[in-house]
Order: structure tokens, then C-alpha cells, then sequence
């Protein structure tokens, strides 16, 4: 009866949603490597999450930069833990790492602020082909791409690692070698590796094994990775000057992120060590570590007042300055080590005794990377420093026991929910399911792109999130056919209705999920921790409720009001609503006959 | 555009509903809407009730305080699968390992869970990354706990260690999301709907708090970063709520000033009757799922983040249900009724009726069949707008005779149909 137009425009809204589905599934196949599952968090997969809280000393909130710059050094740090999937992000004032699997344990403490040591340059040396365009100051932060050739293949070791490295001095700016100036190229100096002494001037004293910071595996736990830290450790810092030289040419400098190097962050720092410079480019060998970090006072970049470029200015408390003094008057013409996290940042030669502990390291700097030297210096690698706030080991099994019992959960509510609007709503209740599996379907294809392009990971409370959105995606249709009911009730006829009925309904499911939306929301932006996947879930779970409701329920219920046989009252147990219509309407007429 | 008439307020449907359905049950009336519950006539009764409620719970927030979990003291907590290679694990074998692993007795050692996920949960003051370690190490070798592959594995057991600011932490944030989005929320429902409103859903909220959090105080289930954020979620659920009613009551109420059918309270009770069967069931199907996370977090899972969401939900939206019918209307009721231009109305409506009720019996009825919503005009016209938007109409065009049903002919209908 319908005008023939009419009848095409469910199918138009219905084929909007296909259009939908198909683009998601297609996004969620053909791109990405077309995993189709969702990224889990890692309290249902088993793994390590350690929330580090950052502390300023004045107890102002930490700056948006700090925090960023410390998990950018976090994350490497994390990365040198050798484990795979490990992430580091920002949330709120809180970094959070998630290391997935069983080898996390380390990464509870990462967190520690200062691994910034100076150590003596014994031996300086190339390490495999560095990018010929690498400047001298070992700053630049991106590693070279071409560091993964044999070490056989090395360059004459006369230009590469120290060609520039950049030169100390005292900060005065009258010293007769900062005076020649022309930028790093004046402190060139000759190939470190004939100018340095290239035998380890004495062992050191053997010193207890235990490093104050670096983590200690407990024994068979992280097998793996304890085994290659101790081997690491065991040919690195040696004091056998034999074993040194070995290591020294067996080191390859990899920056390959496959496959870190064990030693990051576990070197101890009372042995010599054998390493790599930052970028990958030369390697040392080290004396042990001398001055910590945690007695520089002070780090500035600032312009070279003797020409181009940028230099560091460094200052030294007093025990620091006093060591530095005294080292630095010992060893005129060496290189001193900045190592950070194990790694050298930076091997600057010591142009002549430094006594007031006001240095000046210049070389051939930009702005950007004497910033970034100042600032290692300055606040060792972690620009604030942080507290554990929650650490958290989920084992494999109680991750796939948590994760089964939630899918478990959501089975229960859903199975609930479903029967229940079956026998309460029969033939709408069979278009309720409908449009919940097609919930559920979106759901989940936006949930696989959201973990791939934003990172999103669900976890126990985003699932917990589902299955309560579950209640609230049915409620949008409760709202839609009991408004349904009031007008069968008023005495139309199912097909009349619809329309009238999702005008009304429209309104109030507009308005109620827009309330639901905003908690979500502001949860969402303002709260910490698991909360904010609770949050996600759930306000995502409302917005694709509006998108079903729009393209798929009210659709399907303007086709099945159009079909004779379904529309039947027995089929959309509506005929007791009806019937009641009816007799108001009856019992009205009978007592306006009575009066 | 008289309708035929559907439930219509307090007294006169109460009419109603005994002439047309003397031989149907609550249920039934309450399915087909009929049902006639004079709840803003009674408000009376149900704010005494409300107000003893809240009384009980802040009392016992005040004096009894919340049994506050691990996250909000600090500490740390260790679980492992109870069955090992060297079969169950026992409270009592459990609490003599952790003795002589840390030195100190644990807090507490329960076991957690059933069948095959039951666990052993160990609470403790806060350990040390390497005491955690070796705890770990002497659990595995006492129990040899089995991991997901059958095997025994140290990594089966997990570990959780919270400092004692994280709590804090956690509640200070959600604290303020929860101001920010009470601001939000009156913003929204001052321009959605109108001041009165707004204001009588934010006590209706409000109400929701207290009484949850009074319940948790009460019953000393314990508080966790999960519950605060159940907490927070059941606002936007109880508000999804009392916004339908309201939506309902709006329409209701739409130029009621220049009618004297009704007074502004029986409109309002009209509205909390025909959305009654919605709120129970919105309440209902929402709580369904949370009760299937209740029973697998509970009996499945042992303690844990469902367990917990699940328990502040199941109370938070009870109360939120209850609320928004028995507390938000009438509350709003009584705001709107302090406008002397309601009152003047509401005065009209009684010397209507009184005035009447000296004529005759079938004045009564004449006050009980009444537009059952004023927004018609309203919603024609949108319904309108739509098909003319959508050159083919979106849904069925309706036949003639329902199309725009004047109460005589639909009243014919009914009775052709009978």
C-alpha cells in the first residue's frame, strides 16, 4: 500500500550500514597485516604493567615536555630489555610501561632517574661502517641505518669514531685551545685510538658484583635475558685487558632494535666496560666509572663565544667538582665518557685541567643536540624523577583465566538480555538480537582498527565497559518500542506506529546516550589508569548503539511493520496493547453512552 | 486532536483502569501501561523515605567508614593458580612459605575462585621488588604451580604491588571528573530541558551517590580504584534514566498553561506511568549484564576488577531506577509547582473539577479523557518535515484512516474491532 519509493528507503539505511560493516572488515583484513584481533591488555594476556608516578621536586605538575622526554628515555629503556610488544605511554602524569609476557619483570625498575656516569676513554675505536655524514658529537638521535654490516668490514679505523669528537675546557673561554675556534674542527684531534693509551692503565679494584641500580633478575626467572646480561657482562667488564681487547673487537654496535644490546642499564658501574657510542658509530673502552651524574649541578646549551655553533656549559657540585679537577689535571689530552644507560653520549677530550668545576664541552653542535646533552647532563637520562605507583605481574593463566571469564560474563549478560527481550518483546525481541550481533559485529572490527592505529589495548575493565554498553545498546531499543507500544496503545495500527513512534524515541535516545556519551568522556579525559579503558569502551560502545539504531533497528522495524504476516499481533505481542487500546477506547465510548 | 485516550493521571485512570480491567494483574498493567501508579501524589511518603535513606548511609559513611582495598593503603598482592604439581595449595601452606620467604606474616590469604581458575590470593604490606622475587621463587618450588600449559611455572604467579598514593591518585582524578561532569550534565539538561529539571536530576543523582557509596559504607564490601570508577559510571546511567522520564514529562507538559485539563503534578505522574514499563525495563536489561558479571566475577574470577565494577553497578543503578522514578518527578513537581503561573493553573484545574463533579457523573469521566500528550501538533509537523526531507517517505505512509486518527474514528475503530 505503501508508495513504492517508500519501500526502498529502510533497505537504503540498511545498505548504509553494509557499506559500513564491509569498509571496517575490509579495513581490518587488508591493512595491518590483517590480524584480526583485537590488541589485549595485558592483564588478560599475562604480562608486566608498571605505572610510574612523576615526582617533581617542588610538587608542581611535571611539564608536558619532562614527562614526554622521559619516556622517550623510558621507552629505550625498556627496548634494551629485549622483550617484544613493550610499550611506553604517557598517561596523564603517570608513564605507564606494559612489557607483555613473562620477561617483564625487569621493567620494574626502569623507573630509577640517574645512570649517568663519567668514565675514562682507555681505547676509543670505529665500529662498523658508520653513515660517513655522522657529525662528530654523538648526539644525533636517530640511528644510522647501515649499521648492520659484518664487523669485518670496518672502515680504516682512522677517521671514524672521534674524528670530531668534541673537546673540553674550562669554561672561561680564554684557553689557548678554545681560542683557535673555528667550531669542532679545531679540536679535532688525531685518531683517539693511537692518541689514547691503549691498554687499561691498571685494573681496577674488584668491587662487590651488585650494582647499586641495575636490576637483578632472580635466577631462573628471564633466563634468557639474565643469561645474556651475565655472558654480556662477563666479556664486557672484564678486567682481564685480554678479554677486554676481545671484546672490544667482537662488539658490533648493532643499533639494530631486534636485537638490543643485554647490557643497557646493567652495566656496574665499578668495572671497566667495553661499548658503543649512542648512534652506534664507535666503540670504547672504558674505564670504570669515575664521577656519577648526580654530582653535576648544572647543564646549559648556549652559543660558543669563540665561534660558530653551540657548546655545554657544565658545573660540578663541590665533592664533584673536586674529583673532576683532579681527574682532569691527571689526563689532559684524554677523552672522558659521558655514559648514559651504558651507552656514550658523548667523549669530549680534555684540553687542559678544569679546576673550578665550571666546564665548557664544544664541538661541532647545533642547538638542538647541545640542548640535548645539556639536558642528559643536567637531569641524568630522566628529566623528573618517578615512583612506582602500581607494578603489576599478570601470570599467562590468570591473564586467558581473566580474559575467558570476562567473554564468559558477557556471554551470561548477553544470553540475559536476549531471552529476556524474546519472551517480553517476541517478533521486536528477534530484531533486538539482530541488532545486537550487528552491535557486536562493528564493535568488534572497531575495536581491532583502534588497537592498531591508536594503540588501544583492552583490557578486564574495557571488557567489563562492553558488557554493561550491552544494557545500554538495548535500552535505546526498549525506549524505541515502548514508545511503539504508546501509540498501538492510542489505537494505531503497528505500521502507524513506527514513524510516529521513532520521531519520539529518536529525541529521547539522542538525549540519553548523550548523557551516557559524556560520562564516558570526561571519565575518559580526567581519570587515570584502567579507567580510561572502562571509559573507552563504553563511550565507543554508545556511539555505534546510535549509528545501530539509526541504520538497523528502526529500519528493520519499518520493514517488518510493512509485512502482514509479521506484523501480526501474536508475533509482536503487541495484541494485549492493542486489546487494552481497544477497551479504553471501548469503555470510554461505553460510559460516554452510560452518561 | 483528542487521542484516544491512554493511562491518564492518578485519580481518574485509577477509574479507568478498574472499569476496563478488573480481572488484570499488576504485571499486566504494567505491560500494556496501563497500570496507574499515583507516585507524585505520594511524594510525601517517598521523600521521607529518601531522606531516611541518605540519613542511614552518609551515618554510616561518617561513623562506619569503607573498607578501603590494597590500592588505597599500598601494598602488594601475589596470586597463583591453588592447583600445583604437588597438589592444592592451602591457605595454611601458603601463609607458612610466604612466613619464612619474607620473614613477616602476610595480611591476608584467602582463596579466590573456583574449579580450574581458583586461586590463592596473598595481601601484604608493600615488598620489595627482589623480596617479590624471592617469595615468587619459594612459592614455585613449594607448590609448582600449574601454568596455562599444564606445566608448572614460576610465571604463573602474578604479582601486584600499589603504592600507597595510587589510590589517592586514582580517587583525586575521579573526583574531579566527577565535578566537571556535573557541571557538564546541568549545562546539558539546563538547555535540554529547563532549570527545574536540571536541578531535580542533579539531587536525583546526587541521591544515586550517597546511597551507593552508603551501601558499600554498610555492607563493608570492599573499595577499590574499580568501584570509584563504577561509581562514576552509574551517574551517566541513572541520568539516561531520569532523562526519558523527563523527556516524557516535557511532552506531557507542552502549553499544559493553557489547558485545564490537568494539573502539572497528575501531567507529570501521567508521564512517570507510560514511561514506568521503560524505566523497569531499561533497568532491567542494563542490569542484566552487570548481573552476568557479577556471577563470573564473583564465582569464577574471585575478587577482582568485575567483581567489582559489577557490584557498584548493580547498586549504583538500582538506586538510579528507584530514583528517577520515586524522587526526580516529584521533586520536580514540587519545583515547578513554587511558579505561582502553575499554581494559578493548578487552582483552574480544581475549580474545573469542581465544577464539573456538581454537574454530573459524566463530568468525572470528561476529566479523565484528556490529550494524552500536547506536542502533537509538534510532532506532525516534524513528521512532516521528514517526509518531505525524504522525497519517498522512510517508512510506510500510513493509510488514511490512521493517519491522523481524530478520537472519534479511532474510537469507531475500536469499537468496529471489538
Amino acid at each position: 500500500m505503501a508508495p513504492p519509493a517508500g519501500q526502498i528507503r529502510p533497505g537504503r539505511y540498511l545498505a548504509v550500514f553494509a557499506l559500513i560493516v564491509v569498509v571496517l572488515y575490509a579495513l581490518v583484513f587488508f591493512t595491518g597485516g590483517g590480524k584480526a584481533t583485537p590488541k589485549l591488555g595485558i592483564d588478560l594476556q599475562g604480562g608486566t604493567r608498571v605505572t610510574l608516578t612523576a615526582r617533581s621536586p617542588d610538587g608542581a605538575d611535571p611539564s608536558r615536555e619532562s614527562l614526554n622526554q622521559a619516556r622517550q628515555i623510558i621507552e629505550t629503556r625498556v627496548n634494551g630489555l629485549g622483550v617484544s610488544g613493550a610499550e611506553v605511554v604517557l598517561d596523564g602524569n603517570n608513564i605507564v610501561i606494559t612489557v607483555p609476557g613473562d620477561q617483564g619483570d625487569q621493567a620494574k625498575s626502569l623507573g630509577q632517574t640517574a645512570k649517568l656516569g663519567f668514565r675514562q676513554v682507555l681505547n676509543a675505536t670505529a665500529a662498523t661502517p658508520p653513515a660517513s655524514d655522522q657529525s662528530g658529537s654523538t648526539e644525533s638521535s636517530s640511528p644510522p641505518a647501515s649499521s648492520q654490516q659484518p664487523s669485518g668490514e670496518q672502515q680504516p679505523s682512522g677517521q671514524a669514531p672521534s674524528g670530531q669528537s668534541p673537546s673540553t675546557q674550562p669554561s672561561d673561554g680564554t684557553s689557548p685551545q678554545g681560542a683557535g675556534g673555528s667550531g669542532g674542527g679545531a679540536h679535532q684531534q688525531a685518531d683517539p685510538g693511537s692518541s689514547s693509551p691503549s691498554t687499561p692503565s691498571s685494573t681496577p679494584s674488584s668491587t662487590p658484583q651488585t650494582s647499586s641500580g641495575a636490576p637483578t633478575p632472580s635466577a631462573d626467572q628471564n633466563d634468557q635475558v639474565s643469561q645474556e646480561i651475565q655472558q654480556a657482562k662477563a666479556l664486557r667488564q672484564s678486567e682481564d685487558p685480554n678479554i677486554q681487547q676481545q671484546a672490544l673487537a667482537m662488539l658490533t654496535c648493532s643499533t639494530d632494535p631486534e636485537h638490543p644490546d643485554p647490557l643497557i642499564g646493567n652495566d656496574d658501574p665499578n668495572l671497566p666496560l667495553v661499548t658503543c657510542s649512542e648512534d652506534g658509530t664507535a666503540k670504547y673502552l672504558l674505564d670504570k666509572v669515575f664521577l656519577e651524574g648526580s654530582e653535576i649541578s648544572n647543564a646549559a646549551a648556549s652559543t660558543n663565544p669563540n665561534g660558530p655553533g653551540f657548546v655545554v656549559n657544565l658545573t660540578f657540585k663541590s665533592a664533584g667538582a673536586t674529583t673532576w679537577a683532579d681527574f682532569t689535571s691527571a689526563n689532559v689530552g684524554q677523552q672522558v665518557a659521558v655514559v648514559l644507560d651504558t651507552k656514550v653520549v658523548s667523549a669530549p677530550q680534555i684540553n687542559q685541567a678544569i679546576l673550578g668545576g665550571n666546564t665548557e664541552i664544544s664541538g661541532n653542535f647545533n642547538q638542538a643536540e647541545a640542548q640535548q646533552l645539556a639536558n642528559v647532563l643536567k637531569y641524568g637520562s630522566l628529566p623528573l624523577s618517578f615512583a612506582s605507583s602500581e607494578a603489576e605481574t599478570v601470570s599467562a593463566t590468570l591473564g586467558l583465566a581473566s580474559l575467558e571469564a570476562g567473554l564468559i560474563a558477557g556471554g551470561i549478560g548477553l544470553a540475559l538480555v536476549i531471552v529476556y527481550c524474546l519472551f517480553y518483546y517476541r517478533l521486536l525481541g528477534v530484531l533486538t538480537v539482530l541488532s545486537l550481533g550487528l552491535s557486536g559485529v562493528v564493535v568488534y572490527a572497531v575495536l581491532v582498527l583502534l588497537g592498531r592505529w591508536m594503540g588501544f589495548t583492552l583490557d578486564l575493565a574495557g571488557v567489563a565497559g562492553f558488557i554493561i554498553a550491552i544494557g545500554i545498546t538495548a535500552d535505546s531499543f526498549v525506549v524505541f518500542f515502548e514508545r511503539m507500544k504508546d501509540e498501538v496503545r492510542e489505537g494505531r495500527t503497528f505500521r502507524s506506529a513506527v514513524p510516529r513512534a521513532w520521531v519520539r524515541a529518536r529525541r529521547t535516545i539522542l538525549s540519553a546516550d548523550m548523557v551516557s556519551f559524556l560520562a564516558s568522556a570526561v571519565l575518559y579525559v580526567l581519570a587515570v589508569g584502567q579507567v580510561k579503558g572502562f571509559a573507552f569502551t563504553l563511550g565507543m560502545s554508545t556511539v555505534l548503539d546510535l549509528v545501530v539504531v539509526f541504520l538497523v533497528t528502526h529500519p528493520l522495524v519499518a520493514l517488518t511493520a510493512r509485512s502482514k504476516t509479521l506484523s501480526s499481533p501474536k508475533l509482536s505481542g503487541l495484541g494485549a496493547v492493542r486489546a487494552a487500546g481497544n477497551q479504553r477506547a471501548a469503555s470510554r465510548s461505553t460510559a460516554v453512552k452510560e452518561a | 486532536m483528542s487521542n484516544p485516550d491512554a493511562p491518564t493521571a492518578g485519580q481518574p485512570s485509577g477509574d479507568a483502569g478498574k472499569r476496563t480491567g478488573r480481572k488484570e494483574s499488576v504485571f499486566h498493567r504494567l505491560y500494556v501501561g496501563t497500570g496507574a501508579f499515583d507516585i507524585v501524589g505520594k511524594r510525601r511518603r517517598w521523600y521521607i523515605f529518601f531522606i531516611a535513606l541518605v540519613l542511614v548511609c552518609v551515618g554510616s559513611m561518617v561513623f562506619r567508614g569503607f573498607n578501603l582495598g590494597i590500592d588505597f593503603e599500598g601494598g602488594t598482592k601475589i596470586q597463583m593458580p591453588a592447583a600445583g604439581a604437588t597438589g592444592t595449595a592451602t591457605v595454611e601452606q601458603v601463609t607458612d612459605v610466604f612466613q619464612q620467604a619474607v620473614g613477616q606474616p602476610p595480611a591476608a590469604v584467602q582463596t579466590v575462585g573456583s574449579g580450574g581458575s581458583a586461586s590463592v590470593q596473598i595481601r601484604a604490606e608493600t615488598l620489595e621488588t627482589n623480596q617479590v622475587a624471592d617469595l615468587k621463587k619459594a612459592l614455585y618450588d613449594r607448590f609448582q604451580p600449574l601454568g596455562s600449559n599444564g606445566q608448572p611455572s614460576e610465571q604463573a604467579i602474578s604479582d601486584s604491588k600499589v603504592s600507597a598514593s595510587w589510590g589517592g591518585e586514582i580517587s583525586r582524578q575521579a573526583l574531579i571528573a566527577l565535578i566537571v561532569f556535573l557541571v557538564l550534565v546541568t549545562v546539558f539538561l539546563a538547555v535540554y530541558f529547563e532549570r527545574w529539571m536540571a536541578v531535580s536530576a542533579l539531587i536525583a543523582l546526587v541521591h544515586d551517590v550517597v546511597v551507593t557509596a552508603g551501601i558499600y559504607s554498610l555492607s563493608g564490601f570492599e573499595v577499590t580504584p574499580a568501584t570509584i570508577v563504577g561509581l562514576l559510571t552509574i551517574l551517566g546511567f541513572s541520568l539516561y534514566d531520569t532523562v526519558v522520564v523527563f523527556d516524557k514529562v516535557k511532552e506531557n507538559t507542552r502549553g499544559l498553561l493553557g489547558l485545564t485539563r490537568r494539573t502539572y503534578g497528575e501531567a507529570a505522574n501521567l508521564a512517570l506511568n507510560q514511561t514506568l514499563m521503560r524505566s523497569i525495563n531499561t533497568s532491567l536489561i542494563a542490569l542484566l549484564p552487570v548481573l552476568g558479571l557479577l556471577i563470573v566475577g564473583v564465582g569464577v574470577l574471585g575478587v577482582g576488577t568485575l567483581q567489582d565494577l559489577a557490584l557498584v553497578q548493580l547498586t549504583g543503578m538500582l538506586a538510579g531506577a528507584l530514583s528517577s522514578i520515586c524522587l526526580a518527578t516529584p521533586l520536580l513537581v514540587d519545583f515547578k509547582m513554587r511558579d505561582p503561573a502553575f499554581k494559578a493553573q493548578a487552582a483552574r484545574v480544581a475549580a474545573r473539577r469542581v465544577n464539573l463533579a456538581r454537574k454530573a457523573a459524566q463530568a468525572a469521566e470528561g476529566g479523565a479523557e484528556g490529550v494524552e500528550s500536547t506536542d502533537d501538533e509538534s510532532l506532525e509537523e516534524e513528521l512532516r518535515r521528514e517526509r518531505a526531507m525524504a522525497a519517498a517517505a522512510s517508512v510506510p505512509a500510513r493509510t488514511p484512516r490512521a493517519a491522523r486518527p481524530s478520537g472519534k474514528s479511532a474510537r469507531t475503530a475500536g469499537k468496529r474491532r471489538r
